[in-house]
Order: C-alpha cells, then structure tokens, then sequence
C-alpha cells in the first residue's frame, strides 16, 4: 500500500512540475518528485540509492531554486484552482496505470553480491574514474561561467 | 505494482514538457524527470532481483545525471545572462538575428 502511495505521489508531483506556470511552482514540485522517489527507492530495500538520490536532489534543487528566480520572468498568467485540480486528477489517474497493469515480473536472485562488494570489489576502477568525470564537469561549468575582465575582451 | 510501466509514466510525462514547453526551465525540468525515470527503471529492477551491481551502478549514474545537469544549468545562465531570452522560441531568433548582423558586418 505504501509503495503505490508513493508512487501516485511521484506522478502527481511529476505532472505539476510540467503543468504549473510559474518556474518557482515547478521547481517545488521538482523537489516533491525527488522526495517521492527517493522514499520509493528506500521503502523498495535500495536504501542507499535512496540516500544518495535525497543528497543528489537537494543538491540540485537549491541550485535551481537561485537561478530559478534569474531565469524566470514575471508573467500574469497563473495557474487557477481549476487547472491545478485538473492536473492533479490526471496524474492520480495516471498513477493508477502500474497499479492495475503488469508487463513485467522480476525473479529474484538468492546468489548476488551486496551493494559494497559490487561497488568496492567490481566496480573500483570506475569509481576512480567517476572522480575524474566531476573534476572535469567542474572545470567544464567554470569555463561556460567565466567572464573575460576589461570589458569583456 | 509494475515500476516498469511507473518509469514509462513518468518517461512520457518528461518527453511531453520536452516537446510543449517552451520555456528553458522547464525544459530543464522535463530532462531532470526522464532521468528520474531511467533511474526509478534501473534501481527497481535492481532492488527487486536482490543483486547489488544494479545499485552500486546506480550510484556512480546519479553522479553523471547531476553532472549533465550542471552543464545544462550552466549553459542556461550564459544563454539568459548573453541574451537575456528565456524561451527556445526566442533564443532561435537571436541566432537568426547575429548571424544576419555577421552577414551585413561582413
């Protein structure tokens, strides 16, 4: 019961971060997304991911929430109620698509390795290499930002 | 309860602000949620087959995501600081624009 409440959840968050007209709105139903998400992935026994997806959002939506306001203009449109409650029946609606329809049944493994084996044991190298990837973005970011002095030349 | 069909959900509902939304912000949000559906998709499957790479894959694509999304947020400010435009409609505009003001310089 808890995990299609979740999952209802994470549609209905979904569709108004589309839906909702005004960038700010959105960002906060951004976050309501990721919440959902990251308790469906630690109510599932991917507590870790859960963990890790909370840090990787909060992270994110701070950063959206500063350039949030930059990039968004002053518009007076704005959501109505009416719109707001349309929206939301159809992501209800549309949560109740995996509830009630199954294409796929996993089987389940007795022979796996746990999450520290596989990340620490198999995939070190990559871990490593992960480090890299987000120096390199990094330097990335701040050459796209850095602004030239004297004038721009 | 199939996660399958909840990550296509929620897959349709980011490539539907991709294609309808105009706006850069929301076009970043669209993006952020087909990559949330990838992620629901790869860490479901993982979590209910009981194996661990699945995870321990999942966590070293959460950094990649969020540094796609750096460089997506990034390039957005430049746009809207340069430009001062934020709607893709507009922003091909500009580029039609300095590309005539190339033209007539030349």
């Amino acid at each position: 019961m808890i995990l299609e409440v979740l999952s209802a959840g994470l549609v209905i968050t979904a569709c108004l971060a589309i839906f909702l007209d005004e960038a700010v709105y959105s960002v906060v139903a951004l976050a309501g997304t990721f919440l959902f998400a990251a308790l469906l992935y630690a109510e599932s026994g991917a507590i870790i991911v859960g963990v890790f997806q909370f840090a990787v959002g909060a992270g994110t939506l701070a950063i959206l929430f500063l350039s949030g306001e930059m990039l968004s203009e002053r518009t007076l449109k704005k959501t109505t109620t009416k719109n707001l409650v349309m929206v939301v029946i159809a992501g209800a609606l549309l949560s109740l698509l995996p509830i009630f329809l199954s294409i796929f049944t996993p089987e389940v493994s007795t022979s796996g390795v746990s999450f520290g084996e596989a990340l620490w044991n198999l995939r070190a190298g990559d871990v490593v290499l992960q480090g890299l990837v987000i120096m390199t973005v990094a330097m990335g970011v701040a050459i796209i930002l850095h602004e030239k002095r004297n004038g721009g030349k | 309860m199939d996660f399958v069909i909840l990550s296509l959900v929620l897959l349709a509902i980011g490539v539907y602000g991709l294609l309808t939304k105009r706006h850069l912000l929301k076009v970043f949000v669209s993006v952020e949620l087909i990559a949330t559906a990838a992620t629901l998709n790869f860490v479901m499957l993982a979590a209910s087959t009981g194996v661990g790479v699945g995870e321990a894959f999942l966590v070293l694509a959460f950094s990649t995501d969020t540094a796609v999304s750096a460089v997506i947020l990034a390039l957005l400010i430049v746009v809207n600081k340069k430009y001062g435009v934020s709607d893709i409609g507009e922003l091909g505009k500009v580029k039609e624009s300095t590309e005539e003001e190339s033209e007539v310089e030349a």
